[in-house]
């Protein structure tokens, strides 16, 4: 029975030397796609974009090839919430179109697979208006201009005089420009089970920030930045 | 190996068969290249359109890796699109106007032995050009799109081949004549474009235009334009050059595996096979994929052996 016994450790071990040894055949194009992301939402995301076709005429990071519209400043996808503009879009595609071979449809989707696809849009996107934005020169911006663009768009959340009172004493302005083109979370990574609950507790906020990032014009953050350095 | 006399002999049928194949081949499109053999399978000629390898950049930089990927593949025939051949001017600080003068410069007049260079690369991997891709449009002038048609001679390519609709082709009508070469027409699936090669009407009307005018018939593309593939082979097979081959869905949809999608890739393969007709299967395809390329181009090549087998 030891015998036995030993001989099942030998070949045991045996096998789990020959498992470590040899060669996992990965069937994964890293040159294409890049090396794994540690966000999972985020990777399922990117394989779905590439699984549909959608990487070879928008680009996997949406640097766009030949004639396929330019998701990274397309109005369209800077206006769409969780898909509501891209959805229809996707599911109907654009029949009448100038262009030489038009937009497919994409009517046998499941949903989860369009929402996995809005959700890449959006992340590529949000990286690439930044490093549009970062890439930039940093430029003087007006104050005026950035106090209305904040009581247009920050002030349902934020206050000069209440949360960010005082913040120009706090920061200069390349730390404002900072927090404003990087908010709290952007490079956050989720699991499965966080990016749901995102959707109903934590979500907005950081939902709205990464929706702004989507948008911003060079000018505009400028604008911004000398406001709230102004704010004494 | 032992045969019998029934297997002999259905060796010698097959020999024989094959053989028939390719002296069609050959009486259509003159003396066969040697290396397209590697991928003439059962009588039907394949070969590679390689917008396939997405991950590659269709660039001249690039057509050393392209060549080792078509011989990998098991392709002896290849589309190739001129920019994997000709330079690039478009640099930073370069205006379009101005790339656009220098391309025309150089293709005017290229350096010397440039295209017997990568006419004797190809060769010596045994892969033939079968057409070169060009996107002829209003900017060609009559020089250069001779000179275009010339360049492609020499790489050994029987046509040229693009996506334009009627109006560049009818301009084109003079020139495949005089360099001995065809000029192919490739539909695209934008119905509502006058000009657009789309529905198979429009296709008939390019035809008429030139008898050295061939079909180049992208069964993806007709697919998602609900055309009908079969029945466009058995009524124009004797105006068709070769077919862009790969899958997609009807009604305007999406790219698709092989099978997966609406295009009868298995129907017009064996029609091609059985009525040996001489017309080149290019597979091409758009359809996602995680996996490297030259493996979905594996994958995509057997589903065609085996339609053919």
């Amino acid at each position: 029975m030891t015998r036995i016994l030993t001989g099942i450790c030998v070949l045991a071990f045996a096998a789990s030397i020959a498992a470590q040894s040899t060669p996992v055949h990965r069937s994964y194009d890293t040159e294409f796609l890049g090396p794994p992301l540690a966000d999972p939402v985020l990777q399922h995301a990117k394989e779905t974009f590439v699984l549909f076709g959608c990487a070879y005429c928008h680009g996997l990071n949406l640097v766009s090839r030949g004639e396929a519209t330019d998701l990274m400043h397309s109005a369209l996808v800077g206006r769409d919430e969780n898909g509501s503009r891209i959805g229809p879009l996707l599911r109907a595609g654009i029949p009448q179109t100038a262009k030489l071979s038009p937009m497919p449809q994409f009517s046998d989707l499941s949903d989860q697979q369009i929402a996995a696809l809005v959700t890449w849009i959006h992340y590529a996107r949000q990286q690439g208006r930044y490093q549009e934005l970062t890439a930039a020169p940093v430029r003087t911006g007006d104050a005026t201009a950035g106090k209305a663009y904040f009581e247009r768009t920050c002030s349902m959340c934020h206050a000069v005089d209440r949360d960010l009172a005082g913040i120009g004493r706090k920061h200069d302005a390349p730390a404002l420009r900072a927090a404003i083109l990087e908010p709290k979370g952007l490079k956050s990574e989720r699991s499965f089970t966080s990016a749901r609950l995102n959707d109903t507790k934590l979500g907005p906020a950081q939902q709205r920030h990464h929706a702004l990032l989507e948008n911003y014009s060079a000018e505009e953050v400028a604008n911004v930045v000398a406001y709230l350095a102004s704010v004494r | 190996m032992d045969l019998t006399r029934r297997d002999f002999g259905k060796v010698v049928i097959a020999s024989v068969s094959e053989l028939a194949l390719l002296q069609s081949t050959r009486d259509a499109w003159g003396q066969p290249h040697p290396g397209q053999n590697r991928s003439l399978i059962n009588g039907v000629q394949f070969g590679l359109q390689p917008f396939c390898y997405h991950d590659l950049a269709m660039t001249r930089e690039n057509r050393g890796e392209l060549i080792r990927r078509l011989v990998r593949n098991g392709m002896g025939m290849v589309e190739l699109h001129a920019t994997w051949v000709e330079p690039r001017f478009n640099d930073p600080g370069v205006s379009a106007a101005a790339a656009r003068d220098k391309m025309r410069a150089w293709r005017l007049s290229p350096p010397a032995g440039y295209y017997r260079g990568i006419r004797k690369e190809l060769d010596d991997a045994g892969v033939a050009v079968f057409t070169y891709y060009v996107n002829f449009d209003d900017s060609y002038t009559d020089a250069e799109i001779d000179a275009t048609f010339e360049g492609a001679k020499i790489l050994g390519a029987r046509g040229c081949v693009g996506s334009f609709g009627l109006a560049v082709s009818r301009r084109l009508v003079p020139f495949p004549g005089r360099h001995g070469m065809f000029v192919g027409l490739h539909n695209h699936d934008n119905l509502s474009d006058p000009d657009a090669y789309a529905s198979e009407a429009s296709m008939v009307t390019g035809l008429s235009l030139s008898p050295d005018f061939k079909m180049m018939l992208d069964t993806r593309h007709f697919t998602a334009a609900d055309g009908d593939c079969v029945g466009f082979l058995e009524r124009h097979h004797d105006r068709m050059a070769g077919m862009h081959v790969g899958d997609r869905r009807k009604h305007n949809g999406r790219s698709a595996p092989f099978g997966e999608g609406d295009a009868p890739i298995i129907e017009l393969l064996r029609t091609v096979r059985d009525n040996r007709w001489p017309i080149v299967a290019l597979l091409e395809f758009e359809h996602g994929t995680l996996r490297p390329e030259i493996e979905e181009v594996d994958l995509m090549f057997d589903y065609c052996k085996r339609a053919v087998a």
